[in-house]
């Protein structure tokens, strides 16, 4: 029952995304590990579309922030501002306050921002004026951005791109799902996209995505990852715990929406280069190896050798 | 990358090293064993094993690289085969064959290249080893033994893998052999002492202990010697130490300076082998019990206290009676040996003096003596009583200033007059030599009997009393016969030194200072500082309990220790016994394999299921190393028809299913793990099927 409202979610956001049911199916993935997205592309691949889709779909509260280089912690988290009336503060919240948040071209403000943004993901509360306001349950970041090499951006560093689950990318579509997107959608295709379930629903999808089996091979199997990539010389930054925790709960949510149970060594494949490619970084100066660094790990490691 | 190529001849040089460490122990190991061999292995074959040695220590410190050509070595070869059969002609099969094989290991060290090479020393050293307890068994031995075991098997384990550091080697060497060592132990017990299928080839060594004859002064070498003849082990309380009078050997031969075994009696007992019979003594009155371990003499004379008869089925069979009343074993003892007797020390020596006895007893050498000849007469004129004779003779000793020495003046010409009237100093086999001279020049049939006297007695509260008898408790004394007492015994020394009978040969020669005064460093020398003495008497009771119950353990104590486990000895209590044994030690295997085997267990399912790869690949159709089950079963039915892959497809199933599903959900449904297999297996005979008809 609530696997078909799953597969239903899937299916109306492919509508909107059309061609892009592997990166719909990973964003999917990583809400339901309850994790942070990083969307990187280029502008008008549809980063926007996608978050905005996947809000609309799963029905969560939706809020969207514009980083610019003049941003202001206050202008996302919130102000006091004194009530003549009453005579006191009283709070306003900033757009952070909902359960879904577009923070959108997050390398564009400047790191003071940044961090606010990225301290409030990690603690899932919002510390202003020495009072603690909890953000909403659940809560999610999506950001986006450019590649880091365009001008006029403030890149991530490491310790703030670990904060992100996923990091995915959308790239082109095919020609025949361009196609296809040129036929249907020439106008808002996005109010044809219905609710499939509430909150509650969501939530135990969540819970339910957390109970999928893995075995002691299949842990073995990551940690074995997770272990070349700190032995190996081919990487600067190996996977930290809080890695080896990610890919085992995105891997679980990923089964969980394949419709299985137990963890297999294909779910840790499917996710890890979305979940461990922005957590490493190459040994060597050359940045053409860069691209292929999950992929260097994942053939390093026999997933069937005891 | 300089760097690494370096670390890896570096890898290298320690392997290779740690190969030469291998051979260099098995050159150390080769040197041992032959050294402890020392007496029986010809000095020219120690010579080569010692050059052996060198070469694998110059080849070790990089002093010299090359070996041998096979062209020298095959010429050495044939020289040492040529020299060998030589000194072996005259030395014996067993000599021959331990020099024999110690030569092939000295020429196989030599020319050791391969791993064949290093297979065979080892072989041959442990064989090599285990000759080595036909000469040398004593507690130590065994240990140096065990100790070259070990460095044999941790040259083993250096050579196959010499990246692993020697330590860690010794390590799993020492506790592979205590993991052993239980159920070696439990073989010893259990396993049936079977009787040698031929002959233990005997080492012919030179003799010690007691000699056939006996010269005046012989005795004075055997009491310098702390050596060990022979232990006791009584069952109740011995009987006091002025009864302990150690019979061995009987002389009846004298020619005016030695006494020896008669030539009659040699061939009597020749005779007595030969016909397998028995000389029996008339047995009365009390007997006591007990058990002795004689050390080897390579001589076949046995110890026994007064009349007595071999106390167990195993001793009587190979112990023979003779009619001096004396047990001598039908080999000689070239082992220690064990047997049981029983002493009447009642009963009468009494059997019928022969006519032929009578003559031997009473001959004399022809001339010489001539004092003694007339001291005789003249005593014999007035004593005409063969007893108030006798206490006359003996009243000589007393009656005259007699010292017992063990440096005595060497008497060459008539010794007994010398000793008699001159000298008048000497020990037991000077005053029994005169002795038994004078009463057969009276006409009174006597002998002489050498063997030991006294011993030094260990009581360990809750064990049975057992005494220690050394070289240095040899005596020689008299025996007389008199037609209603038979043989009895006469000891002079006791005499003169009432001493010597009665607290041994150490405290008889306090005052003289001549106690083992050859050897100064002996243990026994020093008994006054009492830590040392401790210690002797330690290392004398943990070599008791060696020889007893290591060395001694025969069929019968086995029976013994079955008795003991089990009260009566019926066949079902046996059968019972033996299958409780091969029980036991197959569950302690068991419990030993049981977590190998679990593992092995789980990893069934993996080894099917890389079965089912291998016919692929057999195919041509490889996973690539990072694929995962699901992912290559999908490749499968991509490349091949249905046929092929639908079995495959239930075989990765079923892996992913076994391996990778929640074995805690054990729903009424899932198949058990033992069901699953089979299927695999039958799905696995249907892909092979499959893809031979392909």
């Amino acid at each position: 029952m609530l696997h078909n409202k799953l597969a239903m979610a899937i299916e109306q956001s492919c509508q909107v995304l059309i061609g892009k049911q592997q990166q719909v199916k990973l964003a999917l993935t990583c809400l339901l590990a309850n994790g942070h997205l990083l969307i990187e592309d280029l502008p008008g691949m549809g980063k926007t579309t996608l978050s905005h889709t996947l809000a609309k779909v799963l029905g969560l509260e939706y809020s969207r922030i514009q980083f610019t280089s003049d941003l202001l912690p206050a202008d996302m988290l919130g102000i006091n501002i004194f009530d003549n009336n009453e005579q006191t503060f009283r709070f306003h919240p900033g757009p952070i306050f909902n359960q879904l948040v577009l923070a959108d071209e997050i390398n564009r403000a400047s790191p003071k921002t940044q961090s606010a943004l990225l301290e409030a993901m990690e603690e899932r509360q919002v510390s202003l004026d020495g009072e603690t306001r909890p953000l909403p349950s659940p809560f999610f970041v999506i950001g986006t951005q450019n590649p880091s090499h365009q001008s006029g951006t403030y890149p991530l560093p490491e310790s703030q791109l670990d904060r992100f689950l996923m990091r995915i990318q959308l790239g082109y579509p095919d020609k025949e799902a361009e196609k296809s997107m040129l036929k249907t959608q020439m106008g808002n295709v996005q109010h044809a996209v219905e609710t499939v379930m509430d909150i509650a629903e969501f939530i135990e999808l969540q819970n339910k995505a957390n109970q999928v089996h893995a075995s002691d091979e299949l842990l073995n199997y990551i940690l074995r990852l997770v272990t070349f990539s700190r032995e190996s010389n081919q990487f600067a930054n190996p996977l930290s715990p809080r890695a080896t925790k990610a890919l085992l709960s995105s891997a679980k949510a990923w089964a969980f929406i394949n419709n299985r149970d137990f963890l297999i060594p294909e779910d840790v494949q499917a996710i890890l280069p979305a979940v461990a490619e922005h957590r490493l970084r190459s040994a060597s100066s050359d940045f053409s190896a860069q691209g292929s660094l999950s992929k260097l790990l994942l053939e390093a490691i026999d997933p069937i050798a005891a | 990358m300089f760097k690494r190529l370096k670390q890896k001849s570096n890898d290298q040089g320690t392997a290779q090293s740690s190969r030469n460490i291998a051979l260099l122990l098995l050159a150390a190991t080769l040197v041992f064993v032959s050294f402890s061999l020392f007496s029986s292995v010809l000095t020219w074959i120690l010579l080569l094993v010692a050059c052996g040695a060198v070469i694998r220590g110059a080849i070790y410190y990089n002093y010299y690289k090359h070996l041998p050509s096979i062209r020298t070595l095959n010429l050495l070869a044939l020289l040492s085969i040529l020299g060998l059969i030589y000194s072996a002609l005259s030395a014996g099969l067993l000599f021959g064959m331990v020099n024999l094989l110690i030569l092939a290991c000295a020429l196989k060290l030599m020319q050791m290249r391969s791993q064949k090479d290093v297979y065979q020393l080892v072989i041959s050293l442990f064989f090599l080893i285990g000759c080595g307890f036909i000469f040398n068994q004593s507690i130590g031995f065994s240990l140096f033994y065990a100790l070259l075991c070990l460095t044999l098997l941790l040259s083993l384990a250096c050579y196959h893998a010499p990246s692993i550091r020697i330590q860690k080697q010794l390590k799993t060497i020492s506790i592979l052999s205590l993991q052993a060592l239980p159920i070696g132990l439990l073989m010893f017990l259990v396993l049936p002492q079977l009787s040698p299928l031929w002959h233990t080839p005997k080492a012919d060594g030179a003799q010690t202990g007691l000699s056939e004859q006996i010269t005046p002064g012989d005795i004075a070498r055997l009491s310098q010697s702390s050596e060990l003849a022979f232990r006791a082990t009584f069952e109740d309380t011995p009987p006091v130490i002025q009864q302990l009078y150690w019979r061995a050997i009987v002389m009846e031969d004298f020619d005016g300076k030695t006494w020896k075994v008669h030539g009659y009696r040699k061939k009597m007992r020749e005779l007595q082998l030969k016909i397998k019979q028995q000389f029996k003594p008339i047995l009365t009155g009390s007997f006591f019990n007990y058990e002795v371990i004689a050390e080897p003499t390579y001589q076949p004379w046995l110890y026994a206290l007064d009349i007595a008869v071999p106390a167990d089925p195993k001793s009587s069979r190979n112990i023979m009676q003779s009619s001096d009343f004396l047990l001598f074993s039908q080999q000689p003892l070239a082992n220690k040996y064990q047997y049981a007797v029983r002493s009447y020390p009642k009963a009468l020596a009494s059997q019928t003096l022969s006519v032929t006895d009578k003559k031997i007893n009473l001959s004399l050498p022809a001339n010489g003596n001539n004092r003694t000849r007339e001291w005789v007469n003249k005593l014999r004129a007035q004593f005409r009583n063969n007893n108030d004779f006798v206490d006359a003779v003996l009243r000589h000793f007393v009656d005259n200033p007699f010292v017992y020495t063990l440096r005595p003046e060497i008497m060459l010409v008539d010794p007994v007059d010398r000793f008699l009237f001159d000298n008048q100093a000497g020990f037991c086999s000077h005053y029994a030599s005169a002795l038994a001279y004078a009463l057969r020049l009276g006409g009174i049939p006597a002998r002489i009997v050498t063997g030991y006297q006294g011993g030094e007695l260990v009581k360990n509260p809750g064990e049975s009393p057992y005494m220690s008898i050394y070289q240095y408790d040899a005596h020689a004394w008299v025996e007389t016969w008199g037609d209603k007492t038979g043989w009895q015994r006469i000891d002079p020394t006791a005499l003169v030194s009432p001493d010597r009978i009665e607290f041994g040969l150490r405290q008889a020669m306090q005052e003289e200072g001549s106690f083992l005064a050859d050897s100064p460093f002996a243990l026994a020398r020093l008994t006054n500082i009492a830590w040392l003495n401790n210690i002797r008497l330690f290392l004398a009771d943990l070599d008791y309990n060696w020889s007893r119950w290591v060395l001694g353990f025969n069929s019968e104590k086995q029976r013994d220790l079955f008795k003991s486990l089990l009260g009566k000895l019926t066949p079902e209590r046996l059968s019972m016994l033996g299958l409780g044994i091969v029980v036991t030690i197959a569950m302690l295997l068991g419990l030993f394999f049981l977590p190998h085997w679990l593992q092995n267990r789980v990893a069934t399912t993996q080894r099917l299921y890389l079965k089912a790869l291998s016919a692929f690949e057999k195919e041509g159709t490889q996973r690539a190393t990072w694929q995962g089950p699901s992912a290559f079963n999908q490749q499968i039915n991509e490349q091949y028809p249905t046929k092929v892959s639908d079995p495959f497809t239930h075989i990765t199933q079923l892996y992913l299913r076994l391996t990778y599903q929640n074995k805690l959900d054990t729903d009424s449904s899932i198949l058990s793990v033992k069901q699953c297999h089979r299927m695999m297996r039958r799905y696995l005979a249907l892909l092979k099927s499959e893809l031979l008809k392909n």
